[in-house]
């Protein structure tokens, strides 16, 4: 038995070694012009689940450009891209909405993290009627926040008949979907409905990422509001632009600030960008925008690392990556997936931020 | 080296090995209490009579999870105790078409191990829209009038979650009951057959009597299964705190709560309230494991139970 | 002797109703089975399923290399973990266990046996991962390795147990120590149930989700290291089943067809090796 042992005992020190070694193999390729070359290492992010098909694609084609930088982007929902980070149990957090102050004090105070915009994108109401075709749904503030709130549990109640004329709306039950999981596409969307409607505020104490919804059914991440609402005759739910085209989803026309019914889109989300000057981690609400073509639940995605990298290599890596991600080139896998590209304003401010991350004292951004 | 040190050297080994369960057990204790504690403080007992799930004003209860955690389980042991005792019955009792027999354990043995993610996936594509559409609206229109079968059906909820946990306990239902019913001495069946008892007579009179500590022992076991299940509950349960007496509605449960937001838990509060949802769903498989453990083990005598 | 109608008619019944108890629990066996052969092989047979780590949305091709080698990695290691410890204290049980000590081992382990097991993973998370910084399929084993020492360590006992005292006594008269006629004698007289307890228990954990959530995290990346998060079946299939997307969908099936093989192989390969042994 103790041979046995001894032999078992050597296996796990085989495994462990054989698996021990260098995560990848090949050489390190080189980056193009600009665009730092990451020394190898195994990245751990975890988050947003709203950016989440961008950052796929986006990793999938940085893993080709540089084979010796693994990222593993874990989604969760933002919550836990926060909530991990504070743990350090990942090398980055992703969120939809940047830290609050006590969010912050939990990581050792603002001055500890650094947080970067990586795209924009904006918020859909998906539906799933077989009678009303897709973009023929219109939808206003009282109506968004009557069905959110319960009170409007009928398709073809008489508030939204009223604005939908000519649209057979079908006497079915109207089934919601909400997020189960913390969630800043939920933020974005609360944040949207607190600020137009004072009864959805006062009943659910304002925007957040889990929230104690009135109504409706929970589902994990952007995906699983999708899935439930394709498979759910007379469903309606909040997900991102990306997973609605993606999926071929039926989404509902907007009012916007201006009056104006728009389908969100990439330019909508562009236009409501526009329309606040100067976001940053503490002015980063665009909900609501005015603008004609504005599209309402529109929002930047964060990610969130420390300013002192304890892994000079992992740190170096992370960095770069982050960098390559808002350069035009990282921003074209947002753009094919229909997220909008950062505003340059906003892409300088990334690169600002990211040269204050250091390890041990020193930077390690290389990028002039 | 002497023959009475290579005893005591094996003996220090084998009472470390033992050492090392105990261990674990305490570290487990500890994994599970230490972070509770901050909820614990904070909301004391209270926690398990609030209804309010809210992260926002940091105000937790798990009364939901723990009515959705027992509705279901007993949904599904209410449709599973019928159908496993009758398919035990046929497996230790029923001389007619034997053949079966072995087909039906193996097929039986091949369901439990069937993972419970794939039984969600089978769940969550197929059951529920056979729910929604075929079995929810047949209960409303047949037993509309009962407060259980009301209201809109999305196909996810109570109900679905309950046969889902009773597809899943089968299995240990079935397995146990025949192990105590084949339990049950051979004399006494015979006897009263010989007594010019009918076969359905020996079962209701003779068998289920005598069997019946070892066959509650079985359910209670089962229910220790139900109510921990987490992953293939979780995809069809809808996942919305609420107490409703609806069993179309959609619910949550204790594990259900845990597993999707375990990771994104901000604050010592929120995740110790979940880690306080861990620590009362131990308990509460604790207890019932220990009982159904006590009442098999008495009555097959000692014999391991395989489940 | 002929029996009053209403008697044949009740027992007649009964029996049916037996019949029907026995098909009503067959059905969703063969249901679960059809649908996930059926579902599950057009992906299985897609290229690269077996070859290729996940594609993100939108890239054609991808497969489930990330989770197979992540779904053996993790049990592997479990493994390692779980046997040598799982088979030695049902060896103190069996030769040093009848006492309070032993009691209290068994009553544990039976205890163990009945959590849920998203228990197991909460203690990885707390254990391994938080005190790592970083998840890991080697928290996953951690956790996986507890769920599966009570089954390892009771199938040891039992195993033990049945090996006839004559054989302990012809050691000793021998004049053979304690220890080596139970490390030459009994275990392996009693491999076989050892060896069965320990592929059943593999099997369980091949199968579980719950555990790995918190700990394995998932890797979309082929990953080998154990210090680093890695991706799973089990994880796959949950994933994929609430992605809004047919082909990742069509995956989670195929995935599912490829974990219950792997289950069903593995029970089926143990059960061969109890007939084996009992004959």
């Amino acid at each position: 038995m103790k041979s046995v042992l001894v032999a078992l005992s050597a296996g796990v020190a085989l495994v462990l070694t054989a698996c021990g070694g260098s995560p990848t193999g090949g050489n390190p390729s080189t980056g193009g012009p600009g665009v730092p070359t990451p020394p190898a290492a195994s990245l751990t992010g975890a988050g947003a689940t709203f950016p989440k098909p961008y950052y796929d694609a986006a990793n999938f084609a940085y893993n080709k450009k540089f084979s010796q930088v693994n990222i593993n982007y874990g989604g969760g929902g933002s919550g836990a891209g926060i909530s991990q980070l504070t743990k350090k149990t990942v090398d980055y957090g992703a969120s939809d909405v940047p830290l609050s102050a006590k969010e912050a004090a939990a990581m050792g105070g603002s001055d500890k993290v650094i947080q970067i915009a990586s795209t924009l994108g904006t918020v859909s109401l998906a539906y799933n009627l077989d009678s009303v075709a897709d973009g023929h749904l219109k939808l206003t503030p009282d109506t968004i926040a009557g069905i959110f709130l319960g009170r409007i549990t009928k398709w073809n109640d008489a508030a939204l008949a009223a604005d939908n004329s000519g649209v057979s709306l079908p006497n079915q039950d109207i089934h919601v979907i909400h997020r189960s999981d913390g969630s800043g596409t939920s933020y974005i969307f609360t944040d949207y409905l607190s600020s137009v409607s004072p009864d959805w505020k006062a009943k659910t104490g304002g925007p957040g990422k889990s929230i104690t919804w009135p109504t409706g059914d929970g589902a994990q991440g952007n995906a699983g509001v999708a899935t439930r609402i394709t498979q759910t005759p007379g469903a309606i739910g909040y997900v991102e632009l990306a997973y609605v085209l993606q999926t071929k989803m039926k989404q509902a026309a907007l009012k916007n600030r201006d009056g104006n019914y728009v389908i969100p889109s990439a330019a909508g989300a562009t236009a409501a960008a526009t329309a606040f000057i100067g976001s940053s981690p503490s002015q980063f609400s665009i909900v609501n925008a005015s603008g004609k073509d504005s599209a309402p639940i529109s929002g930047y995605s964060w990610i969130i690392l420390y300013k002192d990298q304890a892994d000079k290599t992992k740190g170096t890596a992370l960095v770069d990556y982050l960098y390559w991600l808002t350069t035009a080139e990282g921003q074209s896998y947002a753009i094919t997936l229909h997220y909008a590209a950062l505003p340059s304003s906003m892409a300088s401010y990334d690169l600002l931020a990211l040269k204050d991350v250091t390890s041990g004292g020193s930077a390690l951004l290389s990028v002039s | 080296m002497s023959k009475g040190s290579g005893d005591r050297i094996f003996r220090a080994i084998a009472y470390s090995a033992a050492a090392l369960i105990l261990l674990i057990a305490v570290v487990f204790v500890i994994a599970l209490f230490i972070p509770a504690l901050p909820a614990i403080t904070k909301f004391g007992l209270g926690f398990f009579v609030s209804r309010t799930w809210d992260p926002v004003r940091i105000q937790f209860g798990a009364l939901p999870a723990i009515y959705g955690t027992l509705v279901t389980s007993a949904i599904g042991l209410l449709i599973a105790f019928p159908i496993g005792l009758g398919a035990a019955l046929f497996l230790a009792e029923d001389a007619r078409l034997r053949f079966l027999r072995g087909p039906l354990s193996f097929a039986i043995e091949l369901l439990a191990g069937i993972p419970s993610v794939v039984i969600g996936l089978w769940a969550f594509f197929v059951l529920t829209p056979l729910m929604r559409d075929s079995v929810d609206p047949f209960l409303k229109h047949t037993l509309g009038f009962l407060p259980f079968f009301q209201g809109s059906a999305s196909g996810y909820g109570f109900l679905t979650a309950g046969v889902v946990l009773a597809i899943m306990v089968l299995p240990i239902m079935i397995a146990l009951s025949r192990d105590v019913i084949r339990a049950v001495p051979r004399s006494l069946r015979e006897a009263s057959l010989a007594l010019g008892a009918t076969n359905a007579e020996t079962i209701w009179s003779v068998i289920l009597p005598y069997a019946r500590v070892g066959i509650t022992g079985a359910v209670l076991l089962s229910l220790g299964r139900a109510l921990g299940e987490t992953i293939a509950v979780t995809m069809v349960i809808g996942n919305r705190p609420q107490i409703t007496s609806s069993l179309f509605a959609s619910g949550y449960t204790l594990p259900s709560v845990i597993a999707n937001e375990f990771t994104e838990a901000v604050g010592d509060v929120y995740l110790g309230a979940l880690f306080y949802l861990g620590v009362v769903l131990v308990l509460i498989t604790i207890a019932v494991n220990v009982i159904a453990r006590l009442l098999v083990w008495r009555f097959t005598r000692g014999e391991t139970v395989s489940a | 002797m002929s029996l009053p109608l209403i008697r044949t008619l009740v027992d007649r019944l009964v029996a049916g109703l037996i019949v029907l108890c026995v098909s009503v629990a067959a059905v969703p066996v063969l249901v679960l089975f059809l649908f996930v052969l059926i579902n599950g092989l057009p992906g299985m047979l897609t290229p690269g399923f077996f070859t290729d780590p996940p594609h993100p949305q939108g890239v054609p091709g991808g497969g489930v290399l990330n989770a197979i080698i992540g779904t053996l990695e993790i049990v592997g290691i479990g493994s390692l973990l779980a046997v040598p410890v799982g088979a030695l204290i049902g060896i103190f049980l069996s030769e040093y266990g009848r006492n309070q000590i032993g009691n209290t081992v068994r009553f544990i382990s039976d205890v163990f046996t009945g959590l849920p097991s998203i228990a197991f993973g909460i203690f990885g998370y707390t254990v391994v991962v938080l005190t790592t910084h970083h998840f890991s399929a080697l928290s996953a084993s951690v956790a996986l390795a507890v769920l599966m020492l009570p089954v390892i360590l009771r199938a040891t006992e039992t195993a033990l147990v049945l090996v006839p005292n004559s054989l302990r006594e012809a050691g000793l008269a021998l004049g053979a120590p304690r220890w080596r006629v139970t490390l030459e004698i009994v275990v392996p007289a009693a491999l076989g149930g050892i060896v069965t307890g320990a592929l059943l228990a593999m099997a369980r954990a091949a199968g579980e989700t719950a555990p790995l959530l918190f700990t394995a995290f998932g890797n979309d990346i082929v990953q080998t290291n154990p210090l680093q998060p890695m991706g799973a079946l089990s994880l796959t299939i949950f994933r994929n089943a609430l992605v809004p997307y047919p082909n990742l969908q069509q995956q989670a099936w195929a995935a599912a067809l490829l974990l219950v093989t792997l289950v069903a192989a593995t029970n089926i390969l143990a059960r061969i090796y109890v007939r084996r042994i009992q004959r």
